[in-house]
């Protein structure tokens, strides 16, 4: 008699069954991710989303400056404060006198609304 | 790049999605002034790392705790930036901003305080509204 599945027997198909099932079996217990013991959705974390492009060390941010964007997450909108090129003096528990800043020590604040987990999230942030 | 004589960095550390040194905000620490022209951002003791050789990527970190504040002023003088490439649009103003800070390496036993807010200062600064990424348009 002819298989009636044109590309394996049953005789075949539950051979291969076996054979997946005990693989997928096998994938659940490497997986790096730990199963959860209760339903739950799979929507992504409420974090916000990074800016998408790169800085020169390879980064999600960007300078801070006219004509950049201030924000350090994406899918956002709201109130921002961005500020940077900070200098100062300052004093270490040895009393040696301490300068900080640079044209890189920036700092920002984000507060909103922002996309994330498929759903509008609301909070505030802050880049330090 | 940092400059050669750097021998703190305190950041908090790089998310695993990504999200570049940012922390979330306690709604407490954040304070808007009814017109909007002054913010005022004052946290403290937010988890850190001092990473002296950053932005090496063997860059070794530290454990450290950062405690600040931090004001910012509308100057009043409109500053608005927008590209459509990267799907943002900012209308502000330019601002002051100034800072006192205080950082700690407990397993070191490092401390540093800043001198007060009013002997900072910060080249640039601006405040104001934004739209980025899926609200662009």
């Amino acid at each position: 008699m002819r298989p009636s599945c044109g590309i394996c027997s049953r005789r075949q198909f539950v051979r291969t069954g076996t054979f997946a099932g005990a693989a997928l079996a096998v994938a659940t217990q490497l997986s790096a991710f730990p199963w959860p013991q209760t339903p739950m959705t799979a929507n992504g974390g409420t974090d916000p989303y990074p800016i998408p492009w790169l800085d020169k060390n390879g980064s999600h941010n960007q300078p801070a400056g006219p004509n950049l964007e201030p924000s350090h997450i994406f899918h956002f909108k709201g109130r921002v404060a961005r500020c940077s090129t900070f200098s100062g003096m300052g004093s270490d528990n040895s009393e040696n006198r301490i300068a900080f800043g640079s044209p890189t020590t920036d700092y920002g604040v984000m507060q909103g609304e922002y996309w994330a987990a498929r759903a509008t999230q609301q909070g505030t942030f802050a880049h330090i | 790049m940092a400059p050669a004589n750097q021998i703190h960095d305190f950041h908090p550390p790089i998310a695993p999605s990504g999200l570049y040194w940012v922390v979330p905000v306690p709604k407490e620490t954040l304070n808007i002034s009814p017109d909007g022209n002054t913010i005022t951002l004052e946290m403290k003791n937010v988890s850190v790392v001092d990473q002296p050789r950053w932005p090496a990527l063997n860059s070794i970190t530290t454990p450290a705790q950062m405690t600040f504040k931090m004001v910012w002023k509308s100057t009043g003088v409109l500053a608005v930036y927008e590209d459509a490439s990267k799907q943002f649009r900012f209308k502000g103003t330019r601002a002051s901003c100034q800072m006192e800070a205080q950082m700690e390496v407990p397993s070191i036993g490092y401390s540093w305080k800043s001198d007060p807010l009013e002997k900072s200062r910060a080249d640039f600064a601006v405040i104001g509204e934004e739209v980025n990424g899926c609200y662009y348009g």
